[in-house]
């Protein structure tokens, strides 16, 4: 087990695209952390200058101002917090919903497995942008509602990939044996199907960490994310529209790095799905 | 005969399928304050009035008894009335749906176009600089939110170069519509300048819209060609002496045609999603524009009409990959 | 009977502009338009954005034009009114065609009247409360007499508001008793301007110019006009800018103003309108039904930053409810300034336990959005924490419709239905149009004693002077945060002429115009 692992820490030190990937998230968690120190003017989050607004990138404003006159780059390493923060805790929900569902129907099959897949055909009938939309609607904007609205739409992919991968692993020899021996299913479950559909698990996190950030940029974009003066970057492409084509770098710098952290996970995921398990690539990418 | 099962038990679940979503949607579209009988009744309404238009539209009744009724309405084909167009949603939805299916097939034109050849071509090539390439656009065209990529085309293409029409489906009205297609229409009539906008008005939205669904095609049609090329009766061609080329055509194409049928299904769903933000930037007068200004301005009539013709959809597209799937691919009947 | 004060400028309105429809007209004009046409009833549809389709097609009693407003007879002569203000009877214009060319007669005004109570939808609001079904008679073919209620002074500003459909065409088209709502959706039945060519909800609708129209038409005004539904700002300037369009909306933001101007072939007409941007405040909720914290708030506004930086000068500072270049107005009255230390003394009088103030802004709508964070900012340099929650409006309407439900504060237009400061005061202060106009819970015995007496007489001095007391009170009491009047900057091709601007429905009435 222990040289598996080595194994795959050395792939995964040689595979490109998972390195760059997550070269890219740690930028992001730096960014977040020490996102006082490196803003050059961490109060313009509050702060406005209504004389000095829509200012081009010069010197002293790398990215230009915005139309309250506040720091564009500044803003939107604020923002990255708000993005990780809204992804890591949508995602967590979603992966504490999803597996247990996906697993024990997965397992059991028969009635639980009709009822799950049932229950999913209906959040999967219209587009999860839609249904995620109509929900942060209801609730209002915030960011709790944006992150209840992602988790409450995305939990159905969820429990359908890991009961896809508990029933495919769920046959196998040593499974079988365990059941034969009289482990409890929870046992089983949890001891010997889980660690086998882990890496399917881990794989497809970091790829939903980027759909979740598009998600919730969407949501941003269309007003229902984090209420202002909040930086959020979706919200942030939204107020620059008005003020292009002049204040091009007021759209351009957030939606760079919408872009540029959303590649990082999908590099990631891709690194990561080739090092783990080779079996798995066509599966996961029929998710997309 | 298994594939006309599941047709049949795609058919017998949608029922209840899209009665679940639209008690998810009912359920949720009352949560919050909003009363749609103030905004039928516009800005200056008196209490009077709303309480005449509450009986009217039957607000008065329990929510339950409301949502049964709505259920009535939608089995005799009547989804009812727009709060904030008072127009009836069934015929606003005929009349937009057009506009939607028709950036749609344009941009799963482009995406096929672009994606099936790079697919094949990135998989003959494997680890070349091209193929490399061609993974870190793809992942890009993944990892691009469509919105912003669609005011950044916008930014560039129309305001800056001034090549093409910043929004909307065509200026001012189109040709008199016959099938409501206006490349179609303006084609049928010999409309030239008609045809002219609309193709122009078009291009930005669909390139949009076909952005992630092309990078998707790439990826599985290069996945779907490596595993055949790898495959024990392509290893054996090969030793025969067969021409490369003749069992690329032979073999490899067909295969890489069929693992993209059966993914259309699903590119269509990428497709819908991104239409709703697409139609929304581009101002397009398609069924996902009017989706989100409904969400926004709380018609949950027009919500509801908009999922059951979306779950409909949903179905249509995927029966028709199935039957697809077994006409192309006479193995998957057996 | 009296004759009632109000001075007819017919004879020189019909004379001015009284060519023959026959006389060389030229061209279609293209307007941009930034709300959606989905309803062509006259009677269903009632507010700023659509005022097009109602003002080109269709014809009220009397209509307003020019700026400042003013009100000339149009399908009605002239009027009079009993001594009571009850009974008020209308002398219609002979020989008045329909498109269909049968003739308008007093059975038409009264058809519409009814139809509009009926329908109870959009400008029936203006006369429920004081005319009753079935109670409009016409009194002979060209005469009918409207009977009102309770005396009312703003009755006479809302007649051009009584638009007349077909009541023959309209009734052969109606259906299971709708007074042909379906129908008049996407038909006009009128003796308006111009005939209806071309509709579609989603795009828009072209008109035809009715030859026949009893106004008569200048030499050289439009053959026909389009209104199109562009809802992007941006495509709407650069329509302009490219000569696709003639016209657009007069409030475009002042960044897409500077960059109009700058083009040779596009003019903007600018026009001093009335149109109050102000925050509604919630006056009955502690902690601010504390007036020292309304005080403080009023404060606390940036409105030289917000006028003068983010809007660029381009409205006028606005200290009460009442738009400044109408009259009622106390002029003396100058307002509250961006004062962080009056406003910190004030809060210091706050008896009321603080807690966090939310305001709701329009989605879709920046600068209530800008306005709020503006706001936002300078509260939380004195210690009060504001939340900003942004809504559409149809959800913030109907949450400032409910007592319990309002936020804290709303910041909004008050625009221009009829030119009364009753439209601005008395719907916004008036405890009579609790909750569903006045929906800042403002409850003053002394202003609303003022208001109601105004809403009575008919003497012009008298109500100049109630409105002007009430006017001061409500500033003293920071009822709201009044911040500025609208100016309007009508963006046109340069070769358009003869835009009338009024600010009852924005210059967007055609028959004037035409191509230089």
């Amino acid at each position: 087990m222990k040289t598996g692992w080595r194994q795959a820490l050395s792939k995964f030190v040689r595979d490109r695209a998972a390195l760059i990937g997550s070269v890219i998230i740690l930028g992001l968690i730096l960014c977040a952390i020490f996102a006082p120190y490196l803003a050059p003017f961490p109060d313009d989050v509050y702060e406005f200058h209504t004389s000095n607004r829509l200012r081009a990138p010069d010197g002293v404003h790398y990215f230009g101002t915005d139309r309250m006159g506040s720091d564009v780059l500044s803003r939107i390493l604020f923002g990255a917090r708000i993005t990780i923060m809204i992804a890591v805790i949508a995602i967590s929900i979603t992966v504490a919903i999803g597996v247990p569902i996906g697993l024990i129907a997965g397992y059991y099959g028969k009635w639980p497995s009709d009822a799950l897949m049932r229950v999913s055909d209906i959040f999967l009938a219209i587009p999860q942008v839609v249904l995620a939309i109509a929900i942060a609607q209801t609730l209002g904007p915030s960011i709790e509602n944006v992150i209840l609205a992602l988790s409450a739409t995305y939990w159905p992919f969820w429990a359908r990939l890991v009961y896809a991968e508990t029933r495919s692993v769920k046959n196998e020899i040593f499974i079988e044996s365990a059941i034969a021996l009289g482990a409890p299913p929870w046992r089983v479950m949890l001891l010997h199907v889980l660690p086998n559909i882990a890496s399917a698990i881990i794989v497809r996190t970091s790829i939903g960490m980027g759909n979740t950030i598009l998600t919730a940029a969407i949501l941003g974009f269309l007003g229902l994310g984090a209420p202002p003066p909040a930086p959020e970057w979706g919200r942030m492409i939204a107020e620059s529209r008005e003020f292009l084509p002049e204040a091009w770098w007021y759209a351009t710098a957030p939606g760079l790095a919408i872009f540029l952290v959303v590649m990082g996970f999908n590099l990631l995921g891709d690194g990561l799905r080739d090092i783990l398990d080779p079996r798995i690539r066509r599966a996961a990418s029929r998710e997309e | 005969m298994r594939r006309l099962e599941i047709i049949v038990s795609r058919l017998a679940w949608f029922v209840p399928t899209i009665v679940g979503l639209l008690i998810i949607i009912f359920t949720i579209s009352h949560i919050i304050p909003t009363d749609p009988v103030r905004v039928l009744a516009g800005d200056n309404a008196t209490q009077e009035q709303l309480d005449a238009l509450r009986k009217e539209y039957g607000y008065d009744k329990p929510l339950p008894i409301q949502f049964i009724n709505y259920l009535k309405d939608v089995a005799t084909g009547n989804l009812g009335i727009s709060i904030f167009t008072k127009r009836p949603i069934s015929e606003t939805m005929w009349h937009r749906l057009p506009a939607t299916l028709e950036l749609t097939f344009a941009a799963v034109f482009l995406s096929v176009l672009f994606g099936i050849p790079l697919g094949v071509l990135s998989a003959l090539k494997r680890n070349s600089l091209f193929d490399h390439v061609l993974r870190v656009i793809t992942v890009s065209g993944l990892a691009v939110a469509s919105f912003w990529l669609a005011m950044e085309l916008q930014f560039l293409f129309s305001m800056n170069l001034a090549v093409a029409p910043l929004n909307g489906r065509i200026s001012g009205f189109g040709p008199d519509p016959i099938t409501g297609f206006f490349v179609i229409d303006s084609l049928l009539i010999w409309d030239m300048e008609s045809l002219r906008s609309a193709l122009s008005h078009m291009i930005l939205p669909a390139i949009t819209l076909a952005l992630p669904a092309a990078a998707t095609i790439v990826r599985f049609t290069r996945a779907g060609v490596l595993e055949v090329i790898n495959s024990n009766f392509v290893l054996y061609e090969r030793a025969m002496g067969i021409p490369w080329p003749l069992i690329v055509w032979k073999y490899v194409l067909r295969n890489a045609l069929i693992s993209t049928v059966t993914q259309i299904g699903l590119i269509f769903g990428v497709f819908l999603s991104g239409a709703v933000v697409v139609e929304t930037v581009f101002d397009w007068p398609g069924i996902g524009a009017y989706a989100v200004n409904s969400i926004l301005q709380s018609d949950y009539k027009a919500i509801m009409g908009f999922t059951i013709w979306t779950g409909a959809i949903f179905l249509i597209v995927n029966l028709i990959t199935d039957i697809a799937h077994t006409l192309i691919d006479p193995r998957s009947s057996q | 009977m009296t004759k009632h004060p109000f001075r007819l400028i017919a004879l020189a309105a019909v004379a001015a502009l009284g060519l023959s429809g026959a006389a060389l007209a030229q061209g279609k004009y293209v307007h941009a338009n930034n709300s959606g046409y989905d309803n062509l009833d006259p009677h269903a549809v009632f507010d700023v954005g659509r005022a097009a389709s109602r003002i080109n097609f269709y014809d009220g009693l009397y209509r307003w034009v020019d700026n400042p407003p003013k009100m000339i007879p149009w399908l009605a002569e002239s009027h009079t009114v009993t001594e009571d203000g009850l009974s008020w009877t209308f002398k219609l214009r002979q020989g008045v065609k329909f498109h269909d060319g049968t003739e308008m007669t007093a059975d038409d005004v009264v058809y519409s009247m009814e139809r509009m109570l009926a329908m109870k939808k959009g400008p029936a609001t203006l006369f429920m409360a004081i005319i009753d079904p079935g109670t409009t008679k016409a009194k002979d073919r060209h005469t009918v007499v409207f009977n009102l209620k309770e005396p009312s002074a703003v009755f006479h500003s809302t007649v051009p508001e009584i638009l007349i459909v077909n009541s023959k065409l309209v009734k052969q088209n109606e259906k299971d008793g709708d007074w042909g709502q379906a129908w008049l959706s996407k038909n006009v039945a009128s003796t308006g301007s111009y005939t209806l060519r071309r509709y579609d909800p989603a795009v828009g609708f072209v008109g035809a110019r009715f030859k026949d129209h009893f106004a008569g038409w200048g030499a050289k005004s439009f053959d026909e006009i389009e209104f199109r539904t562009v809802l992007e700002t941006n495509t709407r300037v650069l329509g302009l800018l490219k000569g696709d369009i003639h016209g657009t909306d007069g409030y475009l933001p002042q960044d897409q103003i500077a960059r109009l101007r700058q083009a040779s072939n596009v003019q903007i007409i600018e026009q001093e309108s009335m149109r109050v941007f102000y925050f509604a405040v919630h006056n009955s909720r502690p902690p601010l039904n504390d007036v020292h914290l309304r005080r403080a708030l009023s404060y606390a506004f940036d409105y030289d930053g917000f006028n003068n930086d983010l809007l660029k000068g381009a409205v006028s500072r606005n200290a009460g409810p009442v738009p400044n270049n109408l009259w009622g107005v106390p002029k003396d009255v100058k307002g509250y300034t961006y004062d962080l230390e009056k406003a910190k003394a004030e809060l210091a009088k706050v008896k009321e336990p603080m807690r966090p103030i939310v305001i709701g802004t329009l989605a879709g709508f920046s600068e209530t959005e800008q306005a709020a964070t503006l706001l936002q900012n300078a509260a939380r340099k004195i210690g009060i924490e504001i939340k900003v929650e942004s809504a559409p409006w149809p959800v913030v309407q109907s949450r400032m419709q409910k007592e319990d439900q309002m936020y804290d504060m709303v910041p909004l237009w008050k625009s221009t239905y009829y030119v009364d400061p009753n439209n601005w005061i008395g719907e916004m202060y008036g405890m009579r149009y609790l909750p569903l106009r006045n929906n800042s819970y403002y409850r003053n015995p002394e202003v609303d004693k003022r208001l109601e007496q105004a809403l009575k007489v008919t003497d012009q001095s008298t109500r100049d002077r109630l409105y002007q007391e009430a006017g001061r009170i409500v500033v003293d009491d920071a009822a709201g945060i009044f911040v500025y009047n609208t100016k309007w900057f009508g963006p046109y091709a340069a070769n358009i002429g003869g835009i009338r601007f009024c600010p009852i429905g924005n210059a967007q009435d055609m028959r004037w115009a035409y191509f230089k």
